[in-house]
């Protein structure tokens, strides 16, 4: 038995080894660091200044509120468009391989590239998007060039980059659901609408919960489509600042490695107890 | 309303859009009330038949009637049927006292959940799951889970009870006592049922009707008893029967049947030429002065009798005996026939004696 665990930690070796310096020391390194003030060649133990610099600091708390709120609209909103697009072309396109693969490009794409196209769309001038709002008769406003619209567009903009990968997740997970269902359930006389809401839904709750968590954590970490979108700049003014951005600027520009691991701490801290709530709260409801 | 033919269904064909031919010409009736087996080998068209009275497929021609009247347009939910899938399509997010309620609570008719409930518990009480109610499906056993998904197919009160091979996910033992429970059931609830089998055995011990299919074709239609004693065709004689039955080729002569193992006589009006001798396995004896020499090789108990396997001329045999009887492989003995308990049956398979 003995010998059979030594072995094993000889298998182990390589993940151990990789995740140990790649992803374990990085998040003690930046626990170290945010209690340490100076230049990054020079780190002397500050105490916790960092984190009251942080907690004062009214840019930071902008990027964290834009962070959130960020969160709190582009997430679900992103899920509800997929499973009504997935839903759509699962049950009424014939030929669904095609659009799949349609929706599926802009997760292939670069988001830069695809923030310089929408970049155009989103013009106030000459973009497509206040032409067809014109058009309609609609307020056309200056989604780029307004700080008070930045966050908007920002949503806007973060909804349509999730879709992609919302939508082939879901394809799989309606494909994975035993068809007999809906034949059993329509020899009931239960309408689509009730096949949808009492068997496609429930049955998607596992998809729904995985999809929920890797979207959250990956919108409290929003870097490049706000890069992408107003051109390097965190929206006009900072108006569209959200979390990481704080954390580089205040690590590459403004030159103050511990301000931005305290910021980096907090926000670890903060995704760490979304997730953990809503792990309990997925655990509740989907539980069969 | 017609008691004699509830189900009919005439000139049946389905041809498959790749071009395969499922049914061929397919005509039977169903007295109400009755249990019927649907069976057949892989491939026969049972389960397609079956899926044709559910509505899930539409015929290429023919016609079904349900009471006399055509169900070939109507849509499955308007059929008055219950359906059981061959996997029982349990909705593993429900209780099961939700999935049982489910088939109420959706669609037109819908009830409330109140009285749904009530119906619910009723039909529960019926198959003897009350007590599982709030459990989910994933929890149960193959036997508790085939008996939420009848219970499921019975709260609409349907007029026909369709069943998809319902016991080929249970193990042998279970198999034996599910089946019965299935035919106290739904004698209990009177309800007329179809059944699609592949297992002789089930068809011959709770039908009281038995379809066998072949290559899109009925090959027989009528009791259990009548397939066993009086089998139309080779296919039948050939399908029914366990351990199955010896088939001999003979040639007809003279009023003799003769092989190249064995004579026997045998005065009938039947013409002359070359035919196949089918003997149940159990119409075959040991005996002193029996006319067929053969060999044995092995010995299988099931029981309470046992099967001699035997090599005739080469060719392997079986006949079944009491365990009483003193035989041991590698001995030699002598067969006879049974009185006259045996089938003959021309080139092409059909029966002449």
């Amino acid at each position: 038995m003995k010998t059979n665990q030594k072995k094993a930690w000889l298998f182990l070796a390589p993940t151990i080894i990789l995740s140990a310096v790649f992803s374990i020391w990085p998040i003690f390194r930046a626990l170290t660091m945010s209690f340490q003030g100076g230049p990054l060649i020079n780190l002397t133990f500050n105490g916790i200044s960092n984190y009251q610099y942080i907690f004062s600091d009214p840019e930071f708390w902008t990027a964290m509120k834009n962070t959130i709120i960020y969160s709190i609209f582009a997430v679900p909103v992103a899920l509800m468009i997929s499973v009504m697009l997935s839903w759509f072309m699962y049950s009424k396109l014939k030929n669904s391989s095609f659009f799949e693969t349609t929706f599926f490009m802009p997760y292939v794409t670069s988001t830069v590239a695809i923030g310089i196209v929408f970049r155009y769309i989103f013009n106030g001038d000459y973009g497509m998007l206040n032409f067809i709002l014109r058009f309609l008769h609609l307020p056309a406003p200056s989604w780029i060039d307004d700080p008070s619209m930045s966050l908007i567009t920002l949503i806007i903009f973060g909804v349509w980059t999730s879709l992609a990968f919302d939508i082939v997740i879901l394809m799989g997970a309606l494909r994975n659901i035993d068809p007999s269902f809906y034949e059993i359930a329509d020899m009931y006389g239960a309408t689509s609408r009730e096949q949808f809401w009492r068997i496609t839904i429930p049955q998607l709750v596992p998809t729904l919960a995985f999809l929920l968590t890797m979207n959250i954590i990956g919108a409290f970490k929003i870097y490049t489509q706000v890069y992408a979108l107003f051109n390097g700049q965190a929206g006009v003014g900072n108006s569209a600042s959200t979390a990481v951005f704080y954390i580089y600027n205040k690590f590459q520009i403004a030159g103050t490695p511990g301000v931005a691991m305290a910021a980096t701490v907090v926000l670890f801290l903060v995704i760490m107890f979304t997730t953990f709530l809503q792990r309990k709260l997925m655990k509740k409801v989907g539980d069969y | 309303m017609n008691q004699e033919n509830f189900v009919e269904v005439k000139n049946l064909r389905k041809v498959y859009d790749n071009g395969h031919v499922a049914l061929e010409d397919v005509s039977f009736s169903v007295k109400k009330g009755d249990l019927v087996c649907l069976l057949g080998p892989s491939g026969c068209g049972k389960t397609t038949m079956l899926n044709m009275l559910a509505g899930l497929l539409s015929p290429t021609s023919g016609d079904i009637l349900f009471g006399g009247k055509s169900v070939v347009k109507v849509a499955p939910k308007d059929r008055q049927i219950g359906y059981v899938f061959q996997n029982y399509a349990l909705y593993p997010h429900m209780t099961v006292l939700e999935n049982v309620m489910f088939p109420l609570t959706v669609g037109k008719n819908k009830k409330t959940k109140a009285e749904a409930k009530k119906i619910a518990e009723k039909y529960m009480q019926l198959t003897q799951i009350t007590e599982l109610a709030s459990q989910k499906p994933g929890s149960l056993s193959g036997g508790q889970q085939q008996r939420v998904a009848i219970t499921r197919a019975l709260v609409q009160e349907p007029k026909i009870l369709l069943m998809d091979e319902p016991l080929s996910n249970l193990d042998a033992r279970l198999r034996l006592k599910i089946r019965e429970e299935i035919r106290t059931l739904v004698k209990e609830v009177g309800i007329t049922t179809l059944f699609v089998t592949h297992d002789q055995e089930e068809a011959l011990s709770i039908g009281d009707q038995i379809i066998l299919f072949n290559q899109g074709f009925i090959q027989q239609d009528g009791s259990g008893q009548s397939f066993y004693l009086d089998p139309v065709n080779q296919f039948v004689a050939n399908f029914i029967g366990n351990p199955v039955i010896n088939n001999f080729e003979v040639n007809l002569q003279n009023g003799k049947l003769t092989n190249e193992a064995f004579q026997l006589d045998f005065a009938n009006d039947i013409a002359a030429g070359d035919y196949t001798m089918s003997i149940r396995p159990e119409n075959l004896e040991i005996k002193e002065d029996g006319p067929i020499k053969a060999d044995v090789f092995d010995i299988e108990l099931i029981g309470r009798e046992k099967i001699v396997k035997v090599k005739i001329n080469g060719e392997q045999y079986r006949v079944l005996t009491d365990l009483t009887v003193d035989v041991a492989a590698g001995q030699q003995v002598n067969l006879a026939v049974k009185g006259q308990k045996f089938f003959l049956f021309d080139r092409s398979g059909k029966r002449v004696f």
